[in-house]
């Protein structure tokens, strides 16, 4: 089991709620998303593991177990280039559950016209095995979901 | 074996939306999928989106898919055809 946590504060709203159906529709794998608090912030590694991806949109944290737990900051934001973000980790490094990963501004993305909602899904997972998915309000660090 | 050649085509490479799809497509193959990058690397599991992510193709990187059996011809083609979309 393993027990992810909320990567950044906001209100945990489902991955229903996203607006790209990648991730709406569960393509990418079972989760949750967060609406994340209008601000600057510090994105958390959601668990313990290797940064196996490090873009400054999102990225992948590996636990030791195999489990891949990708955490995306913001919807299309993959065209912004990285501009607004700063990567405060590497590829590759080791990071502890709740360990800063990328510092950023939801509010600016919104300025921006896109949708700052952060998906946080586990990777290569089946639906059922997700459960406890936290609903509301969460701070960075607060644990999020489960994942048999 | 079966096999395909196709250079990855989306600007953000095989990741997000093009790697979502590719996995889903694959995974409704009954036989394995492999995806390696041409001239190089060890293959990955065509059904893992973990994997294909961590394989990392970028746009203009060309991908070898592998697949046999019966089927493997279409699935190939339909894989090709995802991977090879701008």
């Amino acid at each position: 089991m393993t027990t992810v946590l909320a990567p950044v504060e906001g209100v945990a709203v489902g991955l229903a709620a996203v607006p790209d159906p990648v991730f709406s529709a569960g393509m990418v794998g079972p989760g949750t998303a967060i609406d994340p608090v209008r601000g600057p912030l510090t994105a958390v590694a959601p668990i313990a593991g290797k940064i196996m991806k490090l873009h400054p949109h999102a990225y992948v944290i590996v636990g030791d177990d195999g489990k891949g737990v990708l955490v995306h900051l913001g919807i299309d934001t993959v065209q912004l280039k990285g501009k607004g973000f700063e990567l405060l980790a590497a590829e590759g490094d080791r990071v502890g559950a709740g360990q800063p990963v990328v510092a950023w501004d939801p509010a600016a993305i919104e300025t921006g016209g896109r949708s700052p909602v952060c998906p946080v899904v586990a990777l290569d997972a089946v639906a059922g095995a997700v459960t406890g998915v936290a609903l509301g309000t969460v701070h960075a660090g607060d644990e999020l979901f489960h994942w048999a | 074996m079966g096999e395909r050649k196709a250079t990855v085509a989306a600007e953000v490479g095989l990741h997000a939306r093009p790697a979502a799809t590719f996995v889903q497509t694959a995974m409704t193959a009954p036989m394995e999928i492999s995806v390696a990058k041409l001239g190089g690397g060890d293959p990955v599991n065509g059904k893992s989106i973990l994997q294909i992510m961590a394989l990392d193709v970028r746009q203009g990187e060309t991908i070898v898919i592998k697949a046999e059996g019966e089927g493997s011809d279409e699935i190939l083609e339909q894989l090709a055809s995802i991977a090879t979309t701008p």
